[in-house]
């Protein structure tokens, strides 16, 4: 008896794991809010200690409109010239 | 199902919307899955455009070769891990192939996609996934449809499988479709015992955890899960409806059947064998819509049973009178939201100080459904505390002003 694979999907999408940053020393925080409570507070935080221990610069918080959906595209693409690297998090 | 052999050329067209069947016979043909007699000119010069956009990318598909023994194929299918934890049918290719020719497209064809992952369900995958839920070929296009219908965006495909709320995706199919594959509305319409119903709800789980990996415990981080994840699908009942179908209601042509799809989180009956006018029977509903618990700006499905919807009917009450009557009742205090610590922010509608569930009468579905007797109504909440999810409904079978 032949069975057919009901896992197979058409294809994946490529994704690439970003290189690991040599040091935070001085790099510009970007922190993108799930919009979901407390969330915002714990980005805070973290991007304080952060810029305590590194120095460096924390972007205006992005806040995405829908908690349980990805973040649109558009909003990655404009963080990407402005931040070194992003901080996303759930306090909820 | 209506056949497009049994229509003229001029039945495709109702009102200023024109529709084509899917499972066309003639385009069965054309794409080479089967010989059919049937031949329906009109619609070989309006033939579905298929663009690279609805292709996947060709992708062989791995197929298992297994004694032929069905019991042991069928724990074989456990031991790959492709169940919801019940047994399934084994996908045997032939079934498949007999799934697929309900589908006039080619196999290849993507129906949905995942946001987050980027995978993406082909009518072919479904089908398989079908096979293992139990449907019988005819049922295919409801699955296509329900699919086709979550793949767009309000309806949030990634948040609403894989949330903590453990949303369960109910499927309210309406118009002839269900008479013709045998669809329960009547007794015990949220089941058991009714293989359309059950299969069709199944096999949405079934291709959600196969192909786009919404395992429990590992994407699917559903807090405590809902019986509907198991299957939810139910059909409306209409020799009890005093109001016109929903399929009807949604704009599609007449003949046409639809399904909508619905983010629910969970199932709360509404039980009243006392009352006996529309607003005691409406402000039954209302309170269950407006509990602590299931309280949100989020959307509402009630369905309504024989015996109550008689009651509100008799007395001339329309549909928009029903929803605009539960979206005015349907309410919690302010002061009581902040004190339980579910204003969250204030996204609610208000008047005054009071709170409404959702944010109009049209964010309530109804329809009728379930056994003569009993004074046992349903509402489902919406999955999400807000409106992470917006119902969608599609026609099924058929290709609308394509």
């Amino acid at each position: 008896m032949k069975l057919i694979d009901p896992t197979v999907v058409a294809n994946t999408m490529a994704c690439v794991r970003a290189p690991v940053l040599p040091s935070l020393e001085g790099l510009t925080i970007g922190l993108l809010w799930n919009h979901k409570a407390k969330g915002d507070i714990l980005l805070t935080e973290t991007a304080a200690l952060l810029q305590k221990r590194f120095g460096g610069r924390v972007l205006p918080m992005v806040t995405k409109g829908n908690p349980s959906a990805p973040a649109p595209a558009d909003m990655l693409t404009n963080l990407t010239p402005e931040c070194d690297y992003l901080i996303t998090a759930a306090g909820d | 199902m209506v056949h497009a052999a049994d229509l003229s050329p001029g039945d495709l067209i109702s009102g200023k919307r024109q529709w084509q069947f899917r499972s066309d016979p003639d385009l069965i043909m054309f794409l080479g899955f089967l010989s059919h007699q049937i031949t329906v000119e009109f619609l070989s010069s309006n033939m579905i455009s298929l663009t690279s956009r609805h292709l996947a990318m060709s992708k062989a598909q791995t197929t298992h070769e297994v004694p032929d023994d069905l019991l042991a194929a069928m724990d074989y299918c456990y031991e790959q891990g492709w169940t919801d934890g019940l047994p399934v049918v084994p996908p045997e290719e032939s079934r498949v192939q007999a799934m697929l020719a309900m589908e006039g497209r080619p196999p290849e064809t993507v129906l949905a996609h995942h946001p987050a992952t980027g995978l993406k369900l082909t009518v072919h995958a479904a089908a398989v996934n079908a096979v293992m839920a139990g449907c019988l070929p005819e049922f295919f296009p409801v699955v296509v449809a329900a699919f086709e219908a979550m793949d767009r965006e309000p309806f949030n495909f990634h948040g609403s499988t894989v949330s903590t709320g453990g949303s369960g995706h109910l499927l309210i199919v309406s118009g002839p479709i269900i008479d013709e594959i045998g669809m329960n509305a009547g007794v015990n319409l949220f089941g058991p015992g009714n293989r359309a119903n059950a299969t069709i709800g199944r096999c949405i789980r079934l291709t959600l955890m196969n192909v786009f990996k919404i395992v429990p415990g590992i994407a699917d981080k559903s807090t405590q899960g809902n019986p509907g994840k198991y299957s939810f699908c139910i059909a409306e009942r209409m020799d009890k409806n005093p109001w016109p179908p929903l399929c009807e209601e949604l704009g599609f042509p007449e003949g046409v059947s639809s399904v909508t799809v619905f983010a629910g989180a969970g199932f709360c009956n509404v039980e009243n064998h006392g009352g006996n006018t529309p607003e005691v029977i409406l402000d039954t509903i209302a309170d269950a819509m407006a509990n602590y618990g299931c309280i949100s700006t989020g959307q509402s499905v009630v369905v309504f049973s024989p015996e109550h919807v008689e009651i509100v009917s008799r007395s001339g009450w329309t549909k928009a009178d029903v929803r605009e009557y539960l979206f005015e009742h349907a309410t919690q205090p302010r002061e009581v939201l902040e004190r339980i610590g579910k204003f969250e922010g204030g996204y609610y509608r208000q008047v005054g100080q009071d709170c409404h569930r959702g944010f109009s009468p049209d964010d309530i579905l109804i329809t009728v459904g379930g056994g003569d007797a009993g004074g046992h109504s349903s509402f489902i909440p919406s999955w999400s505390r807000g409106r992470g999810s917006i119902m969608q409904s599609q026609a099924i079978g058929v290709c609308i002003d394509c």
